[in-house]
């Protein structure tokens, strides 16, 4: 058992450290202060900031120098990952990309697509969509219809991707499309990055239940992209997808365990200023989910091990997406709990509740992108326990 | 970054899970169950143990123990509840470690390499205190010292200063004895409050090691059972309902393994967080053996109700551990003080 870091580990924590504090406002970290944005004026600030902080050597953490990445270790990545949190720092305007998109076109990309997809990307100068649901293919994504003809060079692409984030905002997107005329399921599709600037693709804003809109819908109407532009083999792009997922579902355990344990405390913050944190059944459900968010972390250390040890998590990654999504999730619905009767209320006693309710909402999201926990749960049943289909 | 278990460790794994799958399997446990008037303490086990050095792995090298730490011992708790495996290991184990931590150079010459050894059986008795009647001690019948408090500190009580009284109890993968003690027993003059902090911190810990085996075994079991009965022409273990819940659990054992191993070493290595470590281990691994084997009865359907099959073992020995050194109620409340008292930095 080694718990530690190495000292160049943690030289990179301390260098990282005085970065961050140097460069992130006060303002910045109060409780409220991103809520308070308009969602195009918090883009666009994060978006420069987290440019900013690419410039400086602090993105691309564990990726190859020579594709603009710091050519740090796991362990660094983890570290930045904790630290980043921490420090408050923005939330990534680059979500898709940066935790999807790059290490799979780092594990299969073509040299040229390491090349022009991943320093353009830690720059932010390329904001990447995802484009897999749409209105009639979801945790059933194999039944996408989203078709791509050849053309020449080309495919011409028509069809519909929904609940896109970032879809207003997004330069390039990541799609899945039917490249293989007649074919169905998991055969023929193929992972096209499309650019999204032409005429041939509308992206339309689409508010969430917490008011914000940060998702949206896709058309394409014989848009176009080069048939080179494709992630992994033409007509094979459900196992490019397959990859993807699962870094979406290993997604950094301590950065949420970082964050989550944060709000823990903000909602044992308003437990005590309501005079709720002595009742015990309050006290037993909040250990409850203490107990979970610790589980995490230790899972998120688990995880890091195995990645430092060379070995591939496969469908463990299913495991990771539930333990995180479901604890967040049981965190906010304790947060209810510790307002009781005035659990909607903006306000009680001048607290501003709004940025507590904005993760509240939230929480409800997680446990349905990235595939839902009805979905994770059939995967760990059938690969990881063996049971029959 | 190294959190899991190393070679070395998962070998002494491998080691008594083999020596109980090839000597001491259920059968074997279904021996000791349905001889509820024997003393549960089979001696071809104990001395298997004693020669694979299980009863040492905490005592010093200077004392003919192996000199090992919290972690390996959770590894050989993990396996014992696994096999849901009757026998004095434990109260061994603590009794040993209480001399450890708090016994005289004398005692600790003449107990611990007696304990290492299995010449002697240990026993740590988890409640009441000396003079007077100490409930429930895990083979206190055939104890030869048992540590007991006395006072605000712990004292050694041999068998001739005690006499015990079997206790009926339906997990009988176990025997439990209540003891009648006349005198104060004779002091561990080291037996600070925090040294008997960490005694009922290492205690709880293998508990909870012992439960995330039972947990682990009994998701397994009902995995492969499900995995080839056959209803409505095709496996039951293809129906979502079962899957489901069973993919939770799987999820929770794992949880559950990764808290017990790491209280373990928070507890050795003296982490700044290690009361809260093991608070949560315990409070996992009692709640999750508890809908593991659970779980066990109902997706085995009728014949995980008879006396027959063997998950009642597992169910029962889940419910008798889950209890000691504080249920899962009481280690919340022991998180939510470490929680939510404490203002963070
Ligand atoms: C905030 C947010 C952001 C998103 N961002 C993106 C994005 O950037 N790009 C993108 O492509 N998509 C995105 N999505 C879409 C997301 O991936 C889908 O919503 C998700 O895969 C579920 O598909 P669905 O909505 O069609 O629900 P459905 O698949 O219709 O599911 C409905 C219900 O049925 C359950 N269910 C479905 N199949 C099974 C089954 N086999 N067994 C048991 N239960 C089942 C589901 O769990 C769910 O509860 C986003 C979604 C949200 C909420």
């Amino acid at each position: 058992m080694d718990l530690t870091y190495t000292e160049a580990e943690e030289e990179f924590r301390s260098e990282l450290r005085s970065w961050l504090s140097a460069n992130i406002p006060d303002e910045w970290t109060r409780p409220g202060f991103w809520e308070s944005l308009d969602d195009d004026e918090s883009f666009r600030l994060r978006r420069d900031w987290e440019r900013d902080k690419a410039l400086a050597g602090f993105a691309g953490i564990q990726w190859p120098t020579e594709y603009g990445g710091r050519g740090g270790t796991p362990g660094m990545k983890a570290i930045y990952d904790e630290e980043t949190v921490r420090a408050h720092a923005p939330r990534t305007v680059n979500p898709l990309g940066l935790t999807f998109l790059a290490p799979t076109v780092m594990a299969i990309g073509t040299e040229a697509q390491k090349k022009e997809i991943i320093g353009p990307m830690l720059r932010n100068e390329v904001i990447w969509c995802q484009g897999f649901s749409e209105p009639g293919a979801g945790s059933d994504l194999a039944a996408l219809t989203t078709k791509g003809v050849r053309d020449g060079d080309d495919f011409v692409v028509n069809g519909q991707k929904v609940w896109t984030t970032n879809a207003v905002h997004g330069d390039k997107i990541f799609t899945m499309v039917r490249t293989e005329p007649g074919s169905s399921k998991h055969r023929g599709i193929s992972m096209l990055l499309i650019d999204m600037h032409q005429p041939g693709v509308d992206a339309r804003p689409l508010k969430q239940m917490s008011g914000a809109s940060e998702f949206g819908e896709v058309f394409f109407d014989d848009a176009r992209v080069p048939a080179r532009d494709c992630l992994g083999e033409i007509g094979d792009g459900w196992r490019t997808a397959m990859l993807l997922l699962s870094f979406e579902r290993g997604a950094s355990g301590i950065a949420q365990y970082t964050e989550f344990r944060r709000q823990y405390d903000q909602i044992v913050e308003v437990a005590r200023a309501l005079g709720r944190d002595k009742d015990p059944v309050m006290r037993g459900t909040l250990a409850r989910v203490l107990t979970e968010l610790e589980c995490l972390r230790l899972h998120a250390m688990h995880v890091l091990t195995q990645v430092e040890q060379g070995r591939d998590l496969g469908f463990e990654a299913s495991m990771t997406k539930l333990q995180w999504s479901e604890a967040f999730q049981d965190l906010w619905e304790v947060f209810d709990d510790v307002l009781g009767e005035d659990a909607t209320l903006d306000s009680i006693d001048g607290i501003d509740l709004r940025p507590l309710h904005a993760q509240a909402m939230w929480s409800r999201s997680v446990t349905i992108w990235g595939g839902s926990s009805q979905v994770q749960r059939n995967i760990t049943a059938e690969r990881v326990l063996g049971l029959p289909r | 970054m190294f959190f899991a278990l190393t070679d070395d460790q998962r070998e002494f794994d491998a080691a008594v899970r083999g020596y109980l799958a090839e000597r001491f399997d259920l059968e074997a446990v279904r021996g000791v169950v349905e001889d509820p008037a024997g003393d549960g303490h089979p001696a071809s086990l104990w001395k298997a143990a004693a020669e694979q050095g299980w009863p040492a792995v905490l005592v010093p090298e200077e004392h003919e123990g192996l000199g090992l730490g919290l972690v390996e011992a959770q590894v050989i708790a993990r396996a014992l509840g696994a096999g849901v495996a009757p026998g004095p290991w434990r109260g061994t184990v603590l009794a040993a470690e209480a001399i450890r931590l708090a016994g005289s150079p004398e005692q600790q010459a003449a107990w611990l390499p007696r304990l290492a050894s299995g010449e002697a059986v240990g026993a740590l008795a988890p409640r009441g205190s000396a003079p007077g009647t100490l409930p429930a001690v895990e083979y206190g019948a055939v104890a030869d010292v048992v540590v007991v408090r006395s006072g605000e500190g712990l004292a050694l009580v041999e068998a001739s200063a005690f006499s015990a009284t079997p206790q009926g109890s339906y997990d009988g993968t176990a025997r439990l004895a209540s003891l009648a003690v006349d005198g104060t027993g004779e002091a561990l003059p080291g037996a600070t409050a925090e040294i008997v902090a960490e005694l009922t911190a290492r205690a709880t810990v293998l508990v909870a090691a012992d439960l995330v085996g039972i947990a682990r075994e009994a998701l397994s079991r009902t995995v492969a059972y499900d995995r080839d009965r056959q209803q409505f022409g095709v496996p039951v273990g293809s129906f979502q309902a079962i899957k489901h819940a069973l993919a939770d659990l799987h999820v929770g054992v794992t949880m559950a393994e990764h808290a017990a191993l790491y209280a373990a070493h928070a507890v050795d290595a003296g982490l700044p967080d290690a009361a809260l470590a093991v608070a949560v281990a315990k409070a996992k691994a009692g709640d999750v053996a508890l809908d593991a084997t659970a779980a066990m009865i109902q997706y085995h359907g009728g014949i995980g109700y008879t006396w027959e099959h063997e998950a009642h073992f597992f169910y029962k020995r889940a419910k008798r551990l889950a209890g000691q050194f504080g249920d899962s109620d009481a280690q919340r409340a022991r998180i939510a003080e470490l929680t939510i008292d404490t203002v963070p930095a």
